[in-house]
């Protein structure tokens, strides 16, 4: 999944990219309101987290914008200001959640876990799946509840997959959400990683969990359960 | 001790120039008339001397022989006050009024000349004696005096009268200027009266500043209020804004701390994270109270309910997954007298604390405390299905001066940040159990 952090203090990007990244997020940064405004406008964002104290424009206009524009992927507000009438300006102008610095960042990360995982229409952390059951917060697998080890990567495209159920989701859509922008990306190495998740989640090839169209991309086979 | 007032001083000093002033006129009209009556008593015995000498005829030995009546009545009327009497060297006359009267020591003049002497002690007269040189017919030049005496009590029944009139006519005006005065005193201090009710419409928050329009006297006054005011709210402002950017820019520093710390590490991490937690508190809860503390004197009322909605469609929204069915019942034209961010404030920690720890219910009521007073108060009282707080830390959170020093969990920063508050604006929290088992807090501000 794609994160956006819009955040101008040096030091404090640097932890939280590190730390996202850590927890297997792709991650998009920019210390400024019209450069984060434009990535989140440009990029397939799938969450962003946005201070609202940044230069050139202000965070409060960034979610105004953004949302006026039709762009309804959640938004966490990460304010300095731990003022109420700040946080319901905030969530006034769109945004779904706040964090007011400082914080912890295990609740900082269970509170994007949270955010994506209602977006993704999962209001429990825990996602069954056939006999498959996904723990979105511990990023674990289990197949009738012996774990599964995946990879960062593979655990990523299947994230992805399960966060848009019923959905078919392309190889582009797929690289787009995994890596970040400058990362080098190969289609072919997409194909790579659903191949071995196939092979890890049902070795002897009888449940087909994913599905392939055929030069439109994949699709999660087995019915989700809540 | 309380300065005497300024219409008592004016009223003061008026009466007092008021009855000197006409004291003064009193005593000048009242010697003025005196010193006329005098002159024109002086003349009228003058012309009895006249007359006197016109009835009067003296024989070759210098006898004198009179006419036996007069023009003037009272010569002939016994005590009638005006005496005369004629001296010469041989004979002697006085005029009937003056039988049995003891006639005073008298001084000889010569002829021609006259001397008019007022009353003195022992003598209850005014005398006028006039010397005349009669030409016998010899023309040998006989002299006589002739003395005129008119009793004191003449001149006195007068002047006693006018003064009378005249003490009666000058009381008459002073109590008339007395009222004029009190009527000068009530027109010319109503702007003053305006002015203390515009600072108080001021001082209760009902408006911002002084907009009346006043006399050029009191315009100085007014705006240097107006300025004063303008000073004390940009004053306000300026360490509000100090204060909120000092906890500001503390935070974003404390943020990169923290997050560098792991939630479960060792001792000395635990340790720094406690600290950590502890500055935190430190600016939710005091610097938040050094910027509320200054706001109260000037505060204009909000209404309650569209904040309330504000909060209440904020935290649904984050806490959409857990479907809290909110009720609220809030009185029409609830207010609150104070800053709004303040309102907010305190809404959003109590409604905060309700939805994260309710179950699926959260209750919110409130009112005016006393609807028919200038500033009507406020209560509310906020329940939610949650575990409740524990009595250990009910003690805690309401015991003054130790909630910024002792760390509380779960409700902990929210409340102490509306117990803090609710200091500011002499507010009374009551932390309880609603009927569902959860918490129950009420907050109070006093009408006034």
């Amino acid at each position: 999944m794609r994160v956006l952090l819009i955040e101008d203090d040096p030091r404090l990007q640097e932890t939280l990219v590190s730390n996202l990244r850590d927890a297997g997020y792709a991650v998009d940064v920019s210390a400024d309101g019209i450069e984060g405004l434009y990535l989140g406008e440009e990029f397939p964002v799938d969450l962003a987290i946005i201070d609202l104290g940044l230069p050139q424009l202000s965070g409060l206009e960034v979610i105004r914008k953004l949302r006026k524009r039709g762009r309804d992927f959640p938004i966490l507000v990460l304010t300095a200001r731990s003022e109420w009438q700040d946080k319901v300006a905030g969530l006034e102008a769109g945004a779904d959640d706040y964090v007011t610095k400082p914080f912890h960042m295990e609740e900082l990360m269970a509170r994007i876990n949270a955010l994506m995982r209602r977006a993704g229409g999962h209001a429990q952390p825990k996602v069954n799946l056939g006999p498959f059951t996904i723990d979105l917060t511990g990023q674990r697998v289990f197949r009738d509840g012996e774990e599964i080890e995946l990879t960062t990567y593979e655990y990523k495209v299947l994230n992805y997959l399960v966060m848009h159920p019923d959905e078919v989701v392309t190889k582009t859509a797929l690289s787009e959400h995994i890596y970040e922008e400058d990362a080098d990306r190969d289609s072919n190495v997409i194909e790579v990683f659903v191949g071995r998740l196939r092979r890890k989640l049902d070795p002897d090839g009888s449940l087909n969990p994913i599905e392939t169209l055929r030069g439109r991309g994949y699709r999660l086979a087995l019915l989700l359960a809540a | 001790m309380r300065s005497f007032s300024l219409r008592n001083r004016l009223a003061l000093a008026g009466t007092l120039v008021l009855v000197i002033a006409l004291g003064a006129v009193g005593l000048a009209l009242n010697a003025a008339n005196e010193r006329g009556a005098v002159s024109s008593l002086q003349a009228r015995m003058e012309s009895y001397v006249y007359l006197v000498l016109a009835a009067m005829e003296v024989d070759g030995n210098g006898r004198l022989r009179m006419e036996a009546e007069f023009a003037d009545p009272r010569l002939n009327q016994p005590s009638s006050g005006v005496y005369v009497q004629v001296q010469g060297r041989a004979d002697r006359w006085t005029s009937p009024s003056s039988l049995g009267l003891q006639w005073p020591d008298r001084n000889d003049v010569t002829p021609g000349q006259g001397v008019f002497t007022e009353p003195a002690r022992g003598i209850d007269f005014f005398s006028y004696i006039y010397g005349v040189g009669w030409q016998l017919s010899d023309d040998s030049i006989e002299p006589f005096t002739v003395l005129v005496l008119v009793d004191e009590s003449e001149i006195r029944q007068q002047t006693s009268a006018f003064r009378l009139g005249l003490w009666r006519a000058l009381g008459a005006a002073g109590v008339i200027l007395a009222l004029a005065q009190l009527m000068i005193f009530f027109f010319g201090f109503r702007p003053l009266r305006q002015v203390a009710g515009d600072v108080a419409r001021v001082e209760s928050g009902q408006s911002e500043r002084l907009t009346g329009h006043y006399p050029r006297e009191l315009e100085p006054l007014a705006r240097n209020v107006n300025r004063l005011l303008e000073t004390e709210k940009s004053n306000q402002d300026r360490i509000r804004n100090a204060l909120d950017s000092l906890a500001h820019s503390l935070k974003t520093p404390l943020a990169v701390i923290q997050a560098g710390l792991p939630l479960h590490g060792g001792k000395s991490e635990v340790s720094m994270q406690n600290a950590v937690d502890e500055i935190r508190h430190l600016i939710g809860t005091r610097l938040q109270r050094a910027g509320t503390s200054t706001r109260r004197t000037m505060a204009e009322p909000v209404e309650v309910a569209p904040q309330l909605q504000r909060v209440i469609e904020s935290l649904q929204k984050v806490y959409s997954h857990k479907m809290i069915e909110v009720t609220c019942t809030l009185e029409p034209c609830t207010v609150f007298y104070g800053e709004k961010r303040d309102l907010l404030e305190l809404l959003g920690n109590l409604l905060d604390n309700a939805f994260k720890y309710g179950k699926s219910k959260v209750r919110i009521t409130g009112g005016a405390v006393d609807p028919d007073a200038t500033r009507p108060g406020l209560w509310l009282r906020i329940e939610d299905d949650g575990p409740g707080i524990e009595k250990t830390q009910v003690s805690l959170l309401l015991q003054r001066g130790a909630r910024g020093d002792e760390r509380v969990e779960g409700h902990g920063l929210g409340l102490a940040i509306v117990a803090e508050l609710a200091d500011a604006y002499a507010g009374e929290l009551g932390i309880g159990h609603s009927e569902w088992g959860g918490a129950r807090i009420d907050i109070r501000f006093p009408a006034s």
